[in-house]
């Protein structure tokens, strides 16, 4: 046979557990709010109790343990013990009741009610439980019947909402004419703007130029200097290789012998002498035209 | 060929009854069944013996000892007695060097049934050193065993490790 199932993650298997005691006082009635633990997907499967009896041999006592019914009238469990004559005082009671797992919501007060000359003594109530998470399926995405949630949007009535074409203190003509005002005075400005731009990208172009030729200039005359000092400190290393000079002392007879005797003129520099001449000339002949 | 056949037939015959004959016999045939006991005792507690004086040794919880408690659980109303006998002896002990006193008690510790049950110690027959109960309802029952052993003349228990046994026992009406 198959049956229907699903596959838990760890984090939404069902598990276990049981509480603590759940007589805390003397008052012998506790509230299942404060003995259950948070999950709201909890059964309670078994209440476990026991006590001491305290009664004379001879007395009959009557013991009530129980938990009141939340959804409805009467209880949810309800033991009675009844301790006749005979039954000895320190005697306990041990019980294990089966629920059968009956859901959180129903557990209405718990109580143990004491009839007779008698009390009870040490009473310790405990509930084991089993908790599914997944009792509410969007607990987990993991949950069997888990929907995805969808946001909530609230519905407008159109007619509530407000309309600017309703209102009377709105012209929307003035305000549209106020706008393409607006939008042209914003054209012109952002055209004279980009012009500006544009002649200020000029001016520092034809700046940038100017200083390049400067620098140009600045940099051959410099480089002119450099070569005319270096020049004059050539000429004064070679002039001051003169003065270690020394002229040895004694008599420096002529020595120069005429072979010839005739000396022919130097044709070269009379050609030279010539054409100065002849240069000389013209310039005075200027004077008289 | 009509020969061969009778002769056949005569002699598995023959065969036959002389098996029937010669192994006639009985056979016996086993019948089994299990009966679960409606009647289950186990040890809820081990009992321990406090030494308050040098020649005693006892359970009692002001003199350091615990007693033991035996569970009984039935399933089966009125139809088991409870028997149950504190130790008379040690099952282990050093050498003793006297003779040893005993006295033990049983009584009806807890119940699960108040209705049923509440009345089993003012009922129980004491039988010589054993009580018993009579299981009149359904459920489980504690019964706590008291034991103390007393040197005699007053001698010390030589050091060591004590032991004692006592019995419970469920026997059907």
């Amino acid at each position: 046979m198959l049956l229907p199932g699903y596959s838990y993650s760890e984090s939404i298997a069902p598990y276990y557990g049981s509480t603590g005691n759940a007589v805390t006082d003397q008052s012998l009635t506790w509230s299942m709010p404060d003995v259950l633990p948070e999950p709201p997907g909890l059964d309670i499967d078994t209440v476990i109790y026991n006590y001491t009896i305290r009664k004379e041999t001879e007395d009959s006592v009557d013991v009530y343990v129980g938990n009141e019914n939340a959804a409805g009238t009467g209880y949810i469990f309800r033991e009675h013990d009844q301790w006749r004559p005979g039954s000895l005082d320190g005697t306990e009671i041990n019980k294990v009741i089966g629920i059968g797992g009956i859901h959180r919501d129903q557990w209405g007060d718990g109580f143990i009610d004491v009839e007779g000359n008698g009390s009870v003594e040490d009473p310790r109530v405990i509930y084991t439980y089993r908790v599914d998470p997944c009792y509410n399926p969007q607990f987990d995405p993991n949950c069997p019947g888990y929907v995805t949630p969808v946001p909530d949007i609230p519905e407008v009535n159109l007619d509530d909402l407000y309309n600017a074409l309703e209102d009377e203190n709105v012209d929307l003509e003035r305000k549209t004419e106020i706008a393409q005002e607006q939008n042209e005075e914003n054209l012109d400005e952002n055209e004279k703007k980009k012009k500006e731009e544009e002649e200020e990208q000029k001016r520092r172009y034809r700046l940038e130029k100017m200083m390049s030729a400067s620098d140009a200039a600045a940099l051959f005359a410099e480089s002119q200097m450099i070569k005319q000092m270096n020049e004059i400190a050539n000429m004064q290393a070679n002039v001051n290789g003169y003065y270690s000079k020394s002229i040895p002392g004694g008599v420096y007879r002529d020595s120069v012998q005429l072979a010839d005797t005739q000396l022919p003129d130097n044709r070269r520099g009379l050609r030279n002498n010539l054409a100065q001449q002849k240069l000389h000339q013209q310039m005075i002949d200027e004077q008289y035209k | 060929m009509f020969n061969k056949r009778i002769a056949k037939a005569m002699v598995a015959v023959a065969v036959a009854s002389t098996t029937a004959i010669s192994f006639a016999n009985a056979e016996q045939v086993p019948i089994t069944g299990t009966v679960q006991s409606r009647c289950i005792i186990q040890t809820d507690t081990a009992g321990t013996y406090g030494n308050p004086n040098a020649y005693t040794l006892t359970t009692a919880a002001q003199d350091g000892g615990d007693a033991a408690v035996v569970r009984y659980d039935v399933s089966l109303a009125d139809a088991y007695y409870a028997e149950i006998t504190p130790p008379t002896a040690f099952s282990s002990a050093p050498n003793l060097p006297d003779q040893v006193t005993w006295a033990g008690s049983v009584s009806v510790k807890t119940v699960s049934d108040a209705t049923g049950m509440g009345t089993y110690e003012a009922d129980k027959l004491e039988v010589g050193d054993t009580d018993r109960y009579d299981l009149t309802a359904t459920g489980s029952t504690w019964f706590a065993i008291e034991s103390t052993a007393t040197m005699g003349g007053n001698k010390a228990f030589a050091g060591g490790t004590y032991t004692a046994v006592a019995e419970a026992v469920c026997i059907a009406k």
